[in-house]
């Protein structure tokens, strides 16, 4: 065997695809040529370097979409099936506990349905994310521009510290087919997703506060601007959270 | 994939079935759109839209291997996701943006040199990125990469080398190695 022939050799051997018989021909080979031992040498460190990368697994909330999926596809589970880790089985259950509720209490059309789904869909992909926000910032005066030339409008930002509730940055979702800014807002642990968008009416709409998914959803009108906010809070904090948002806008004028 | 006209829809026996079979792979699939996207937001939904499309379609599975043909359907998820944001963005080249690899935050903590090799993968072109992702990640034989990237051995094989030999040049440089190779490291 030449060095050509070997050389060609170093990869497929590496990567266990030749046979027995062409392996023991190759390793032979190999002991007459210094140089196709280093390039075997650093194709192998190469492989090491790429095979040490750490794995990641799948976010729960990932694990939590797609299980929602199945059971939207018939598949409800059966009730002993003890397989799945616990902390996903936890949390499809309470999905699923919470979307039942929602079902039973009959309180939103399928529109409102699809449209709550939309903004649970949008709250998931701030919450389950390691990068939530497109801009990261606490500052008002970094996170307003950024919106411009992104959406066709302007949407009002307030950092609400002082409220508990402080600014984390923004980023742009679809909603309702139209690109809409979301705003993104921290309380303790948890995050609150508020999408916006101008009004085509004039008045005010108190919030209404509901449940859906496990989740928490507020939607009213004020100053103008629709607004949608999803969280994992509890519904007192969601009042207290609209409240804020009206207040500052009100002071801004 | 030629068999995905009129998918009956699955019935509970079925979801049983994928589940069972698909779903231990939900991680590989992530992981696969990770990097394909080098963006986890995105990823979920590549994953998410990939195993609703896997689910439609799993009515054509005949009991091969079930991760690389999972494997495909993230990638076909993946190229119309792609397809559709260039279209609905042909002014911000979204995909070709120099990027840290796919978890900057959770990289910056781990070894640097960890952190060279994912940086150096994400930002190889995405025909390199993929064929070796599958081999060296995923630890797909030649056969079942043909099969997810859907070309014939060989061209796995030529992109493999091309792939290999490129993303070494870039880790010699990054790490300043250009004269020890890339070994004891």
């Amino acid at each position: 065997m030449d060095c050509a022939t070997c050389e060609s050799m170093v990869e497929v051997y590496l990567d266990g695809e030749l046979s027995a018989a062409e392996s023991a021909a190759f390793e032979q080979a190999l002991e007459r040529c210094p140089a196709c031992r280093e390039r075997l040498e650093e194709a192998r460190a190469l492989s090491g370097l790429l095979r040490d990368l750490p794995a990641e697994s799948a976010p729960d909330l990932l694990r939590a979409r797609v299980e929602r999926d199945l059971r939207a596809a018939g598949g409800a589970r059966p009730a002993a099936a003890p397989r799945l880790p616990l902390r996903w089985m936890a949390t499809a259950a309470s999905l699923l506990v919470a979307a039942s509720l929602g079902w039973m209490g009959g309180m939103l059309s399928t529109q409102q349905g699809r449209d709550a789904d939309e903004l649970v869909s949008g709250y998931l992909r701030v919450a389950a994310s390691d990068h939530p926000v497109d801009v990261v910032s606490s500052d008002r005066h970094t996170v307003k521009p950024w919106f411009a030339g992104r959406i066709d409008y302007s949407p009002p930002v307030h950092d609400l510290t002082t409220d508990g509730f402080p600014l984390l940055g923004g980023r742009i979702d679809v909603y309702d087919g139209r690109k809409v800014a979301v705003l993104v807002y921290g309380h303790n642990q948890h995050k609150l997703a508020l999408t916006l968008w101008p009004a085509s009416a004039d008045n005010g709409v108190p919030p209404d506060i509901s449940q859906r998914d496990g989740f928490v959803l507020a939607q009213w009108r004020h100053g103008g601007f629709e607004m949608r906010a999803v969280s994992d809070v509890g519904t007192s904090e969601m009042e207290s959270f609209a409240k804020a948002i009206d207040r500052t806008i009100d002071s801004d004028r | 994939m030629a068999i995905m006209s009129e998918a009956p829809k699955p019935d509970s026996g079925m979801v049983e079935r994928f589940r069972s079979v698909m779903l231990p792979h939900l991680d590989a699939a992530y992981g696969f759109a990770r990097w394909l996207t080098r963006d986890p937001v995105l990823a979920q939904d590549v994953a998410q839209e990939a195993m609703v499309r896997a689910l439609r379609y799993f009515h054509a599975f005949r009991g091969e291997e079930a991760r690389p043909w999972l494997l495909r359907i993230v990638r076909n998820t993946w190229h119309d996701a792609r397809m559709k944001q260039r279209a609905d963005q042909p002014l911000e080249a979204a995909e070709e943006q120099p990027t840290e690899g796919p978890d900057p935050e959770q990289s910056a903590m781990i070894e640097d040199r960890r952190r060279h090799v994912a940086a150096a993968l994400a930002a190889l072109p995405a025909e390199s990125r993929e064929v070796l992702v599958l081999r060296e990640i995923e630890d797909l034989s030649y056969k079942e990469i043909a099969t997810v990237l859907d070309m014939p051995i060989g061209t796995v094989m030529s992109r493999l080398a091309r792939a290999r030999e490129k993303l070494a040049g870039d880790l010699r440089v990054r790490l300043g190695r250009r004269t020890n190779g890339l070994r004891d490291l």
